[in-house]
């Protein structure tokens, strides 16, 4: 199972539609879920439209949240994340033997197995997250407490009896054109890691469309240099070394 | 997505399931948490009160149910070793304006939550409160279970300190994640250790119940503060200075450390701190010394006093 989670606290503006991006992006089987971060101040009215709207689009939800119940609104957005997934994929199947009929339309006893089923996958399947933090400057004051949030979701990924890994993005980046920057590779455990976002030059832009695309990319080649130019990357050596940069 | 069926149901509402026909009179909300709706209701049929529980979302509450039937089962089979066979009486849908809201129907558990209880009854009772909490517990992880989201609101007290625990919602079975917390009580949060669900995660929420429920100011202050200087160091010390937590204490370090053997010996060091006598609850100060002389003088006051009375 592939997630996005963007954080954020505004509206985009530069570059690909969100919406759209978050569209494709569920196109791929990425879901994406929203984040939008109150503190000092609000997030708009456009803002939080945005939000739901990105969620949607992209088949996940979206939340607006202060940095106080940051991490357990991760946590909660997850785990919920994850069970309607197979909810739906429990519901697919279902319609195929029941014909037009969702597991809420069995009767108790029925679904009472069919629930068992799904939570043994909830805790088992794989799961891929990417989180994506706007890292505009009114998003400053409020990293470290994104920080915290990670560090407690990798925890509770880490207690999950499937496989859970974990990746970082901000943006965008410090150049123009670099919609966003890897801070931390595909980890299972943030034990070792000491800061997680170093190399943080705010800048007012807010790409948020073109940088869910980027971490689409990445999901599907593993790095944000994409396909195409990966060869190039390899050749001149910079790619691997600028990635362990981030990572600490 | 959970917004809908939130506003309460009137009282006198009839509620009839729509797979078993069960029908039950709304008598009033009992709570209402994160899953659902808690009302009280009359069977019709037997005019018997119970509680009745709405679910927001259909997997939340079935996973629920299904712990519930579990333990049922376990307590079936092993001759009621687990949960008692009554206490999860109907599971059905409900429905409300073509929508199907799935609710069970359980015992009904008289009772205050702790903090009221205790508020009523006075700190003391936590002594007993505490070793019954820590028997159904106890029963929980002998079966293979934890409860995961122990807290003050779970725990109903009858008015002797009979303990019930209710919202099964955090159980999760041992190995497996705790999929519901709440931030004080886990140990995550103090980064005292991960989110898998064995024993010893129940002894920290515990632990920190009591603390929260003795010593609440220091507990706010410790975990308010940035969350990367917060630890569990901070529990230790209030643990270690808190007068209130200082019949405890020594248990209350091992239970935030996770250093008990099993359940079975956490309940039993506590039962054997809460009935020696020396101990006996209120927080033990050292006798200063002058005190101690004044002690001696009214013993040998006293026995002047016996001599001449018995008129040896
Ligand atoms: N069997 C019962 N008997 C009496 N009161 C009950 C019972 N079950 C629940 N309640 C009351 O209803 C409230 C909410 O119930 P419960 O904790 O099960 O809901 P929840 O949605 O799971 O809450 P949470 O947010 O804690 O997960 C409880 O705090 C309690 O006051
Ligand atoms: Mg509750």
């Amino acid at each position: 199972m592939k997630q996005i989670m963007l954080i954020t606290d505004g509206c985009s503006n530069v570059g690909e539609s969100p919406v759209m991006a978050a569209a494709l992006a569920k196109q791929e089987g990425i879901i994406v879920n929203v984040v939008g971060i109150i503190d000092y101040g609000t997030i708009g009215e456009l803002g939080s439209l945005e939000i739901s709207e990105i969620a949607k689009a992209g088949g996940g939800m979206s939340r607006l949240s202060g940095t106080q119940k940051l991490a357990q609104t991760m946590q909660m957005m997850t785990r919920k994340t994850v069970v309607q997934t197979i909810q739906h994929a429990v519901n697919k199947e279902l319609r195929q033997i029941l014909g037009n009929s969702s597991f809420e339309d069995l009767p108790p006893d029925q679904r009472s197995q069919v629930v068992e089923v799904m939570d043994e996958l909830s805790e088992t399947s794989p799961l891929e997250i990417a989180l994506l933090i706007d890292a505009s400057a009114s998003m400053k004051p409020k990293l470290a407490a994104v920080e915290e949030a990670i560090r407690d979701m990798m925890l509770s990924l880490g207690a999950r009896k499937g496989n859970s890994r974990l990746a970082v993005f901000h943006f965008p980046g410090p150049h123009s054109g670099e919609d966003a920057v890897l801070d931390l590779d595909w980890t299972t455990d943030l034990g070792t890691v000491r800061s997680i976002f170093q190399r943080i030059s705010m800048r007012g832009a807010t790409p948020t469309g073109p940088a869910i695309l980027k971490v689409m990319e990445f999901f599907q080649y593993g790095t944000l240099k994409g396909h195409e130019s990966k060869n190039w990357m390899e050749e001149t050596g910079r790619g691997e070394g600028m990635l362990g940069d981030y990572v600490v | 997505m959970t917004t809908s069926s939130k506003s309460a149901l009137a009282q006198g509402t009839v509620v009839t399931g729509r797979w078993k026909g069960g029908r039950y009179m709304i008598q009033r909300l009992l709570g209402q948490g994160s899953n659902g709706v808690v009302y009280l209701v009359k069977q019709l049929d037997s005019a018997k009160l119970y509680a009745l529980k709405m679910g927001f979302d259909t997997v939340d509450i079935q996973s629920e149910i299904n712990v519930l039937k579990a333990l049922q089962r376990q307590s079936h089979r092993r001759g009621n070793a687990g949960r008692d066979l009554s206490y999860l009486v109907e599971v059905d849908d409900y429905t409300l304006q073509g929508r199907e809201i799935p609710f069970y129907v359980m015992r009904y558990v008289k009772g205050d939550p702790l903090r009221s209880f205790l508020a009523k009854r006075g700190g003391l009772w936590l002594s007993i409160a505490g070793l019954h909490l820590l028997r159904q517990l106890r029963q929980l992880h002998e079966n293979g279970w934890v409860f995961g989201d122990l807290k003050p609101e779970n725990v109903l007290v009858s008015p002797y300190g009979e303990v019930e625990l209710i919202d099964y919602g955090g159980v999760s079975s041992i190995g497996r994640s705790v999929k519901q917390f709440t931030e004080w009580y886990d140990r995550g949060f103090w980064g005292a250790g991960g989110r898998t669900a064995d024993p010893s995660y129940d002894w920290f929420s515990f632990a920190v119940v009591c603390i929260h429920l003795l010593a609440e100011e220091p507990l706010k202050r410790a975990a308010t503060q940035l969350p990367q200087t917060r630890s569990y160091n901070d529990l230790l010390a209030i643990i270690r200075s808190e007068a209130a937590l200082s019949p405890y204490r020594g248990w209350l370090e091992r239970a935030v450390a996770g250093n008990f053997r099993d359940t079975a010996e956490a309940c039993q060091l506590w039962k054997e701190l809460v009935t020696s006598p020396l101990s006996r609850r209120r927080p033990r100060q050292k006798t200063p010394r002058w005190m101690l002389g004044a002690f001696a003088l009214a013993l040998t006051l006293l026995g002047c006093a016996l001599y001449l009375t018995l008129g040896f």
